[in-house]
């Protein structure tokens, strides 16, 4: 699971609606892996990044170099564009968990693919 | 009628003529492609094949998604007569197609020859540039599928009788006939160049691949039509038979509506993706479905019921500057999506969760494409949630953005809203009877022996647009009905006027 993903992924359990968002991110085997850079593609990005969400979970994962926020005319800047492609595309998390801040629930991260399946009980009717 | 513009010297510089084969109902898409792709002209189709002309070039050629395989046109003219009785009249009519107009069919060999000769010129000069250490170590894997999908194919063609000129009495030996495919697709230049060596068009071998639909297939066999035309072909151009390595085989298909004969550009079919190891969901409509959802460079684009991942591979092996989601909730299916993405090398461009789609973890409005073939038949119960697993779509799709879907009839009428037991659209199976065919069509010959396409296609498009309503602030705008094989499916494009509430 990329950062990218992390920052799009919202708790679903019932009732939390928007308080789901964002889910806390513990990794315990994390992979960085290489991708070609692209800079359109990176900076159509950046406008739908939750950046609060972004931060707490380079921030668990110890990543540094991360931009605090978007800088003026960025979609020209390589050096910015370029972290935020390592940030949000070459950071991969293989195996962790994702918990919602809400109600707490547990979710696996097992070879890369989040598990967000609810049970029975916590779907909505 | 399909003359191909220019004299004998014309190269594909001049424009030549094709003609594909397509699933049926995927027609209007495969108009689209060769227009926009090849920027071709004289697009028109008759049900099941499409005709245009193009100056493309085989790497051109070669990109086309919505295609079954690629021809090109020798000619195409009415059907014979067969109401006349006598066979012996009908085969005068078939040896008049090579008689009549030698021309169409030598002027057809020379621009095939200068097609292959550009081919395997930039072959070479590419190779010097290459980097060998670019090939992935899948990649044998991949190909060694293809071949085995291709044989399957091609020994499934021979059981339907639709093959084979048989003038030597040789029966092909099951061993010899597979080592004849036992080529990869390295070794296929090297038989591009040994054809194109055939200077002379004496010393051309060929093969007749015949197929024979409707009234004609009750007169005679595929075997005797092709006979016939492969004893004609041999007088008139002294062309010799070689059933197991032909330098060109000749595709001939004379049905009730017209008569087409042409070369096969590519041995392997162009909807036999080389990037895709397991296919799940048939890869023409995979890509059809792909190119109606308006994707923009820099778009989320979720598939919730990926399956083996097919509708993503097509849909970021064309448009790649795009973050694709897909999400399952088997396993299994996820662990074949996984290898599928590995083996397309898209591993990178396309994330997957495990995940309901009823029960989607994402934000409302955050997604700007959805496209989704929603499964049906026994294996899935999922009918009755049709209509929850459209609402949790239309949550989490931004106001403006497309979904596009692949629906049963069933799901189609479960939408409607009226459970109508309805006559069911697919009664062609107990029409097609006839000698020598059998069962399992794939969709390719579906489509060819369909009926003729009377009526246009946006015409029925409409007709399936009118009795859908909208589904919340989702708005249908385009349907197309598509052939999968066994049955049809209906292919629904919405788009999201509103946000709920507002």
């Amino acid at each position: 699971m990329k950062l990218l993903t992390h920052n799009l992924l919202s708790s679903h359990v019932r009732g939390v609606g928007p308080r789901g968002f964002p889910l806390r991110l513990q990794a315990t085997e994390v992979r960085i892996s290489p991708v070609e850079f692209n800079p359109d593609f990176v900076a159509r990005m950046i406008p739908k990044v939750e950046w609060a969400a972004l931060l707490e979970a380079a921030d668990t994962l110890h990543l540094v170099e991360v931009p605090k926020e978007p800088i003026q005319g960025y979609e020209h800047d390589e050096r910015f564009l370029r972290k935020m492609h390592h940030v949000l595309l070459e950071v991969d998390v293989l195996e962790g968990t994702l918990q919602c801040p809400e109600s707490g629930r547990l979710f696996p991260i097992s070879r890369g693919i989040p598990n967000m399946l609810l049970s029975d009980e916590e779907t909505e009717t | 009628m399909a003359a191909v513009p220019g004299g004998r010297r014309s190269g594909p510089a001049a424009g030549a003529r094709f003609f594909c084969t397509a699933g049926r109902g995927l027609e209007p898409f495969l108009m689209r492609e060769v227009r926009s792709r090849l920027a071709a002209t004289q697009v028109e189709y008759i049900s099941g094949k499409v005709f245009f002309t193009t100056c493309s070039d085989l790497n051109m050629l070669k990109k086309l998604k919505s295609a079954e395989r690629l021809f090109l046109l020798i000619k195409k003219q009415l059907p014979f007569n067969v109401s006349s009785v006598s066979k012996g009249k009908i085969f005068n009519e078939m040896q008049r197609l090579t008689n009549d107009d030698p021309e169409s069919w030598l002027n057809a060999i020379s621009i095939w020859k200068n097609l292959l000769e550009l081919n395997a010129k930039k072959v070479k000069l590419s190779q010097k540039n290459a980097n060998p250490l670019k090939r992935k170590v899948g990649e044998n894997d991949i190909i060694a599928k293809k071949l085995k999908t291709a044989e399957m194919q091609e020994i499934q063609e021979n059981k339907e009788c639709q093959v084979e000129k048989q003038i030597e009495e040789e029966t092909l030996e099951q061993g010899n006939f597979t080592t004849k495919r036992d080529k990869s697709q390295e070794e296929l230049q090297n038989d591009v160049a040994e054809a194109v060596d055939t200077h002379n068009q004496n010393d051309l071998t060929f093969r007749v691949s015949c197929r024979c639909s409707g009234a004609i297939a009750k007169t005679f066999t595929a075997q005797e039509a092709g006979r016939v035309i492969g004893i004609a072909l041999m007088k008139q151009f002294g062309w010799k038979a070689d059933l197991r390595n032909p330098n060109v085989e000749i595709f001939i298909h004379l049905s009730d509506i017209y008569c087409v004969v042409g070369i096969p550009v590519f041995r392997v079919p162009l909807a036999s993706r080389a990037y895709i190891k397991t296919a799940g969901l048939r890869s023409t409509i995979a890509w059809a479905m792909a190119s109606l959802a308006e994707i923009k460079a820099g778009a989320v684009v979720l598939d919730p019921m990926c399956g083996l991942g097919t509708i993503l591979v097509e849909a970021a092996k064309e448009w790649p500057d795009v973050y694709y989601v897909g999400a399952d909730v088997s396993d299994s299916q996820l662990l074949g999506a996984c290898d599928n993405l590995k083996a397309a090398g898209l591993k990178d461009k396309i994330e997957l969760l495990k995940v309901s789609v009823i029960e989607l973890p994402l934000p409302s409005e955050s997604v700007d494409t959805i496209i989704s073939d929603i499964p049906f038949g026994k294996k899935f119960k999922l009918g009755k949630d049709i209509k929850h697993i459209i609402q949790e779509m239309e949550r989490v799709l931004r106001v403006g953005g497309t979904i596009v879907l692949l629906l049963s009839e069933d799901h189609h009428r479960r939408l409607k809203g009226c459970e109508e037991s309805s006559v069911p659209l697919n009664s062609k199976g107990s029409r097609t009877d006839k000698p020598g065919s059998t069962e399992r069509l794939n969709p390719e010959e579906k489509a060819a022996i369909s009926q003729p396409a009377s009526s246009s296609f946006a015409a029925s498009n409409q007709e399936c647009l009118d009795g859908m309503p909208p589904f919340g602030s989702l708005v249908p705008v385009e349907c197309y009905r598509v052939s999968l094989g066994k049955t049809d499916a209906l292919i629904y494009k919405y788009k999201k006027s509103h946000s709920p509430g507002q």
